[in-house]
């Protein structure tokens, strides 16, 4: 076989790969509908519902990412810059200041990999903690902090797909 | 007749080497940049430059076999040692499957450019489907993963010819005809 024909065949192979991968993406990117008082909500795929008190009363989407401001740290374990958006502002976006109280509990979860992370508002809301979603490498958000309890990888929050917010 | 082993010690001890190193390397090497797969840059130099050295079948496999071992044990990663043994361990499958494809001349910049790239994406296609085989969501941000698959093809062809460049240059030393004498 000559070397123009394996070099051809090496990039079929990789146009396969990455197409196998945005096709899958893409089919699994359809629209979802979420349960509401209302009725069924159709959301964006990727987008994070947020509950209060079990209801359905927001989701945080993409285009919303435009009205916030960015934030970054250094963090400790492997000294990684981690950058994204603080909670608290993702927060502010969907409710008023007086519907969020400093001991109220939030719940950022991830279905996938079966884990969550409960802090209070007050947590978040301290800019010093950086409370905050970081983009992961295939597009999930991770919620990450510096706050002490909740500041290794091994507690970070990947691939998040839901914030609950316990207002009673 | 004795059977002579596939590799020899000396062999298993330079990969070994490079597999240490490519664990240290995405320690201790750290770039100020936010795009994914840079990494790749280090990684897949170390692979194909491995893969030159010892110009046997197997050999990028068995680097990244044993790095993938060594940075299981050792936590890295932060998606699970099962997500870091795999994602190590096919990129020097995928490099080897693309060397062997290519005719296994990894000084070639085209050759390199291609082992670096296809090995750095075999990775990523292993943390998505492990991502996607757990049902986790898709993409917050729209094109998050084709920019994400892009960093993975851009770094991957960077380190593949990072390696066919260093290969060039250890000949040009001498270090493959010091290599000979020794055998």
């Amino acid at each position: 076989m000559e070397q123009k024909t394996r070099i051809l065949i090496a990039v079929v192979i990789l146009l396969l790969m990455v197409g196998i991968m945005v096709g899958v993406d893409a089919f699994r990117g359809r629209n979802t509908t979420m349960p509401s008082e209302g009725g069924d909500v159709e959301l964006l795929a990727g987008s994070i519902p947020i509950y209060v008190d079990g209801e359905f009363v927001a989701a945080f989407v993409p285009s919303d990412l435009e009205k916030l401001e960015g934030a970054s740290f250094v963090d400790d374990e492997e000294g990684k810059t981690q950058e994204g958006w603080l909670l608290r502002d993702v927060l502010g976006l969907y409710l008023s200041a007086d519907e969020l109280a400093p001991g109220m509990a939030i719940t950022v979860s991830s279905s996938s990999r079966e884990k969550s992370v409960t802090l209070t508002w007050g947590e978040i809301a301290e800019p010093e903690n950086f409370v905050m979603f970081d983009l992961s490498g295939r597009g999930t958000l991770k919620l990450v902090s510096k706050l002490e309890g909740f500041d290794t990888r091994d507690d970070w929050v990947q691939d998040v797909d839901q914030i609950e917010v316990a207002a009673q | 007749m004795k059977k002579q082993p596939y590799f020899t010690t000396f062999e298993l001890i330079m990969l070994a080497l490079f597999s240490a190193l490519v664990v240290v390397a995405k320690i201790a090497l750290r770039m100020p940049l936010q795009l994914s797969g840079h990494s790749g840059i280090f990684w897949m130099a170390l692979v194909v430059a491995a893969a030159g050295i010892v110009p046997k079948r197997g050999a990028a496999s068995l680097v990244g076999l044993t790095s993938g071992i060594l940075a299981a044990f050792l936590g890295m990663g932060d998606l699970g040692a099962l997500n870091t043994f795999l994602s190590y361990t096919v990129i020097g499958i995928g490099s080897d499957l693309i060397l062997w494809l290519l005719g296994g001349d990894p000084e070639n910049l085209v050759v390199a450019g291609l082992v670096g790239t296809i090995g750095h994406t075999c990775k990523f296609l292993v943390k998505w489907a492990l991502g996607t085989l757990t049902g986790a969501p898709v993409g917050f941000v729209a094109l998050g993963l084709v920019r994400a698959v892009v960093g993975y093809i851009v770094f991957g062809a960077l380190g593949g010819i990072l390696g066919a460049l260093t290969l060039r240059a250890l000949r040009k030393a001498g270090f493959f005809a010091y290599l000979a004498e020794k055998k």
